[in-house]
């Protein structure tokens, strides 16, 4: 029996679908081998040192990194992002004077804002870029990190990471970051504009997704085997 | 589009193509495998159970798609106001170039650069770029793919900064809440000038770079240089001239 094709897709998404081994095809792996994703040209696989990065030979696209951290690692750098996700969340970005009032600004107020004054769409934009996404980042590899540091695999593993591949992409932190140091500097001349924790807050969760999107995911895979085996 | 079904094991590496040795590399996971699906059915990894596709889906079809639809945005994005400010002088719109007159004017020439690098010349340059790989591409061309492969990574490490303007206004909007002193309103071009990073990003990511190398003794022969074509079409219709005998 054959599904259609919109269903088949939702299943495959979901990690539900049987693997080609469970469906008795023939089917080889090849781990010692690595095919540029830019140009498709297979390379022999090797181990890179700490700092160590893999060019492919034809197109330059990058192949992998040498790591210095392990799960372990990772999942600090996890932990730490989650705190200061929710500390640049909670505290205010910037306070803005004017006349003797004050107001206090934070994230989800400036998008509640953007989306009161009729501007749905780009409320929903910016909340998903600057919020959403950058959530779903760290809680996915926080889900799939700690079972791993422990030396398991989590539960709905696959989804998991196949949803991290595709999010990632689109959480746009720093670019918030420097969106609003434009905004101060163009206010600055109207009224008096006093940076918050929650800016600093969001520096450092530029600095903490950017080594966490540097290690990758494909190193959590080679992990995982490990774990299995 | 499938790659050829012989089964290849032992492949010696840096050798050939994924494609010209019938291996299949995981989008996802980037395991390496080689599948003979049952009676039709797609491939799928067997380590992430992603599907498994030779090259992307569709790939020039919904780049143009995407590109298409960001060209047509980008005139309400930057004739549009993209926000409106209300203050005891007034009530102002500011379009795109306007902001960044503004900042000009205000003393802070390295912000006006950034902005406009970023809302101006990123989507530009970007558009401009993905039509000239998605059209090289579809010609199977040889010309510059070093450089090309180069241009395309640039395209998708840069892309997403062209949000900057949506965000500044947001920022702004949260900022400058004042009541009748002084307000800021988002206004409509801000979507559109949202929804032109959006596709462009879209686009660029559906562009399967693997095309900027054909194996080149078919792609040659599928599709003939421009100047090949041009000198064809030429000839065909130059006037005959009457041979004597």
């Amino acid at each position: 029996m054959t599904l259609p094709v919109p269903l088949q897709r939702w299943f495959w998404r979901l990690g539900w679908t049987t693997g080609p081994a469970q469906r008795r095809e023939a089917v080889a792996t090849f781990p010692a081998l690595v095919v540029c994703e830019d140009c498709d040209l297979v390379h022999a696989r090797q181990t890179l040192l700490p700092g160590d990065v893999a060019r492919c030979s034809r197109c330059g696209a990058l192949l992998g990194r040498g790591h210095r951290l392990g799960p372990q690692g990772l999942l600090a750098l996890s932990v730490a992002a989650l705190l200061v996700f929710l500390m640049g969340n909670l505290t205010d970005i910037v306070t803005v004077g004017l006349g003797g009032k004050h107001v206090e600004a934070t994230l989800p107020e400036a998008i509640a804002q953007t989306w009161h004054s009729g501007q749905q769409a780009v409320a929903l934009l910016a909340g998903a870029t600057a919020l959403g996404f950058p959530l779903a980042v760290i809680l996915l590899r926080l889900w799939v990190l700690v079972p791993l540091a422990l030396g398991r695999r989590s539960a709905a593993f696959l989804p998991a990471m196949r949803a991290l591949h595709g999010v990632t992409r689109w959480s746009m932190v720093e670019v918030f970051l420097l969106g609003t140091l434009v905004a101060i500097v163009r206010s600055a001349g109207l009224a008096s504009v006093v940076p918050g924790v929650g800016i600093f807050s969001y520096a450092a969760l530029t600095v903490l997704l950017a080594a966490n999107h540097a290690a990758g995911l494909h190193g959590l895979w080679q992990h995982a085997e490990d774990c299995r085996a | 589009m499938k790659p050829p079904t012989e089964v290849l094991t032992g492949a010696a590496p840096g050798v050939g193509t994924a494609w010209s040795l019938g291996l299949w590399n995981c989008a996802c996971c980037g395991l390496v495998s080689q599948a003979r699906p049952l009676d039709g059915a797609t491939p799928r990894c067997p380590r992430c159970l992603f599907a498994l596709h030779a090259r992307k889906p569709d790939s020039l079809q919904r780049t143009w798609a995407y590109l298409a639809a960001a060209v047509l945005l980008y005139l309400p994005a930057n004739l549009l106001p993209v926000m409106t400010t209300a203050s005891v002088l007034g009530q102002f719109e500011h379009t795109i170039l306007g902001g960044i007159v503004e900042l000009w004017h205000a003393g802070s020439w390295e912000l006006a650069v950034v902005v406009f690098i970023a809302s101006i010349a990123v989507p530009l340059l970007k558009m401009a770029a993905l039509a000239l790989l998605a059209c090289t591409a579809q010609r199977g061309s040889t010309w510059r793919q070093l450089e090309r492969a180069r241009l395309y990574r640039l395209l998708e490490t840069v892309g997403h900064w062209s949000m900057l303007d949506v965000f500044v206004v947001v920022s702004l909007v949260g900022m400058v809440q004042f009541g009748a002193f002084a307000s800021v309103q988002p206004a409509s071009g801000l979507l559109a000038f949202g929804a032109v990073v959006i596709a462009t990003m879209l686009a660029s990511s559906s562009f399967d770079a693997r095309l900027l190398w054909p194996a080149s003794a078919s792609a040659a022969q599928a599709a003939p240089s421009w100047r090949l074509r041009q000198r064809n079409r030429r000839r065909a219709t130059l006037p005959r001239t009457p041979v004597h005998e």
